[in-house]
């Protein structure tokens, strides 16, 4: 097992798409908190103690463009592969399938949320900076954003384990279908499209319904702090979402990856 | 010394015509199942989805209207305070705007002649405005501008047949004709007098991570003295009488004194659409088809690198950007063909559905191919899926590596549009102008507005289209730059 962990971040390590997109992840996630949280301030409100902002949903917007180098990381982990031939070293070094998934899994999502934790605190540094000069400062009720508090840590937390989960998704779309344009194009399609959809559905009941049932809005309930009452989805709820998506994607990615040729 | 001559290939000149390059990159789009399955793919999400949304919208407009039914059966909003009275036959009114506050910059004070008090009545008016100078205006949709004077300010209707001109003028002795309009239909006794409107200031406010767009209400005040009508036929004299016509926002009222007349009036004369646009509401699976049509445009390129094919192609034909712009007339064009086919389909399929669900006249006129606007839209659709392919094919063209090109692509198409929504409108607006996302305004049939919140409606179809259009331009150049450069 040691050993098969080793040989799968060996691997991972030595593609220079790795660091790149790891790269990707962190700075995209970071750069577009930053610059959501300074296009805000209590002036676009009818009153600076009535704006009710959820700062640190907003301090974590970023999350939305750095998830996709998350996706393609995850699916070039196996899709590259397929593509170089790999998989036929790797099995025959290997032959247990079901470890060699396993530990592909588990290199890639730790991976994944180290880099992710590394942007998630970034962009809550970044807001910590900027919210107060915005008007959010105590005096209108927005006490510094801190791990300390209870909603703001399970934001954060949470977050990192959507992106794990991000990864989760997509390891097991790219290995059921073993080609990396048609599963990027697969997963972005489950990521993107059920909130614009949303967005334009305007029968309250449907719209709804589509925002629990969207793998990123579902999911990306858990960085709500405010407002809990009124989500479509409670937070660890729509998390969980997210990780039925992820767990369906990962069984029949494993079933396709031992009954299959390779 | 030596002379250097440039090497040219043994193959005829005929081979490496540009018909023969379309033909070859033609055969290889129709001879892989994938793309085409990919463009087939595209095709059907858009219909589905465009479907699905026009089954999943519905709207109670029609039922608790907030608008009135105007002249020519569309809605509009008709609300102002009217000192008038009858007028039979040909006819004409004048008087001078004394003051006028500025209580909004689109608040009007001035002459008008309407068909009744009835809120929604044909009408014509001449009116100053704080801001926009002289406006003669009829039935919510003719606007004519005069001069860009302000109070004080002559004016005068003059009704001749169903004709009514509106003439101004610094001192009431030389006037100036600023424009004549037909009131089709208008009958014999009409009512004739001063007006006052004050349209709703328009709020933007954030609350709650949304933004909500609002009206408060305005209320304006305007004197006017040597107020004259006169009949061509002479009549009984006639008495001045007052009202709010339609439901203004505040209660407005009207005095005499020494033939000055002060009056106060709130509300706005205007079209009042209601804000969803059925037409792309029609075409909105596009969103979703143009996921199939990135893969495809992407993959026409980088598959050719990941198989090796790209050095047949070179060595077939060693012009680069010829082999490029060639690609790029090929899937522009076959993605056009796919995309009107889905777009007119999913138009013409979604309509009757989107009627059933509430959105029927008169809030919502049915929307024809034959108009401009819905032909621009469902067209539009087209041109946006087609351009899209070639930015992608571009993309691919510029990063040799499917993985790359398609979420580039999808990042920028898709998330502005996401992350808009939760951004203030000043962000989301300059998002839009400077991503492509702002494309999607092509499938828009009615005018941005300031009142709509939906990030595509923040710019107009054009400008949103052109934007998308110089990405792609931008990109497909940088690719053709590099190609010649790079080795293959």
């Amino acid at each position: 097992m040691r050993r098969a962990l080793r040989a799968e971040w060996t691997k991972l390590r030595t593609v220079s798409s790795t660091a790149w997109l790891l790269l990707a992840a962190v700075t995209f996630t970071v750069a577009v908190s930053t610059l959501a949280t300074a296009s805000v301030d209590t002036s676009q409100c009818p009153t600076p103690t009535t704006c009710f902002e959820d700062t640190t949903k907003l301090s974590l917007t970023g999350v939305w463009l750095g998830q996709i180098a998350v996706v393609v990381l995850a699916v070039l982990a196996m899709t590259n592969e397929y593509d170089t031939g790999m998989i036929h070293t790797t099995l025959a070094a290997n032959p247990q399938r079901g470890m060699v998934f396993v530990t592909k899994a588990t290199v890639v999502t730790a991976t994944v949320l180290a880099a992710a934790t590394v942007g998630v605190l970034g962009s809550l540094l970044a807001a910590r900076t900027i919210l107060p000069g915005n008007g959010f400062t105590p005096a209108n009720g927005y006490p510094p954003l801190s791990l300390a508090d209870e909603p703001t840590l399970r934001a954060a937390v949470g977050t990192v384990l959507y992106l794990g989960l991000v990864a989760l998704l997509s390891l097991g779309v790219g290995t059921a279908i073993r080609d990396t344009a048609g599963a990027i194009t697969t997963v972005l399609t489950l990521l993107f499209v059920f909130p614009v959809i949303a967005a334009f559905v305007t029968d309250p009941q449907w719209h709804e319904r589509l925002q629990k049932l969207a793998p990123m809005t579902a999911g990306l309930a858990i960085q709500a702090t405010k407002g809990l009452d009124q989500l479509p989805i409670r937070p660890w709820a729509g998390l969980g979402v997210l990780a039925a998506y992820a767990g369906t994607a990962m069984l029949v990615g494993a079933a396709l990856f031992k009954l299959r040729d390779a | 010394m030596e002379t250097t001559r440039t090497y040219r290939p043994a193959v005829p000149t005929a081979r490496d015509s540009f018909g023969r390059l379309l033909l070859a990159e033609w055969t290889k789009l129709r001879s892989v199942r994938r793309w085409v399955l990919g463009l087939l793919a595209a095709a059907v999400l858009t219909i589905v989805i465009s479907l699905l949304a026009a089954a999943g919208s519905g709207t109670d407009a029609n039922q608790e209207p907030d608008f009135v039914v105007g002249p020519d059966g569309q809605p509009v909003v008709d609300d102002f305070h009217f000192v008038h009275q009858p007028l039979s036959g040909d006819g004409s009114v004048t008087a001078r705007v004394r003051t006028q506050e500025n209580s909004q910059q689109w608040a009007g004070a001035g002459v008008m002649l309407k068909e009744s008090t009835v809120s929604g009545s044909p009408y014509a008016a001449i009116m100053v405005t704080p801001r926009h100078g002289v406006r003669l205006r009829s039935n919510f949709t003719t606007d004519l501008p005069g001069s860009a004077d302000t109070v004080p300010r002559w004016l005068r209707l003059t009704r001749s047949g169903t004709s009514v001109t509106g003439y101004e003028s610094a001192d009431g002795v030389a006037w100036r004709k600023v424009g004549t309009v037909d009131l089709h239909g208008l009958p014999q006794s009409v009512e004739i007098g001063l007006f006052v409107s004050s349209p709703p200031e328009i709020t933007i406010e954030r609350q709650a991570g949304s933004t909500s767009v609002g009206g408060r209400p305005t209320s304006g005040t305007a004197t006017f003295d040597h107020v004259q009508v006169e009949a061509a036929r002479p009549q009984q004299p006639a008495t001045w009488a007052n009202e709010d016509v339609g439901r203004s926002p505040a209660r407005g009222e009207a005095t005499e004194a020494g033939g000055t007349f002060t009056v106060t009036g709130s509300g706005e004369i205007a079209p009042n659409p209601p804000p969803d646009d059925v037409v792309q509401i029609s075409l909105f699976g596009a969103f979703v088809g143009l996921m199939a049509i990135v893969a495809v445009g992407v993959l026409f390129i980088t598959s050719e690198y990941k198989r090796g094919m790209i050095r047949t192609t070179f060595a077939a034909s060693p012009r680069r950007g010829r082999v490029l712009a060639a690609k790029a007339i090929v899937i522009g064009v076959a993605t056009f063909a796919v995309g009107m086919v889905a777009s007119v389909t999913a138009f013409l399929l979604a309509q009757p559905i989107l009627r059933d669900n509430g959105f029927a006249p008169p809030a919502f006129p049915r929307p024809s191919l034959s108009e401009g606007p819905v032909l621009r839209a469902v067209v539009g659709t087209a041109a946006f899926l087609a351009v899209i392919a070639v930015f992608s094919l571009g993309a691919g063209a510029l990063l040799r590596r499917s993985a790359g090109a398609i979420s580039a692509v999808i990042a920028l198409l898709l998330l502005p549009a996401i992350i808009a929504t939760v951004l203030p409108l000043s962000a989301a607006r300059w998002l839009m102008r400077v991503t492509p996302a702002g494309g999607f305004a092509i499938q828009r049939a009615k005018e941005p507005t300031e009142a709509l919140v939906e990030p595509w409606t923040m710019i107009g179809p054009w400008t949103g289209f052109g934007v998308l259009c110089a990405y792609a331009a931008v990109t497909l150049a940088l690719a053709f730059w590099l190609l010649r450069r790079r080795d293959a």
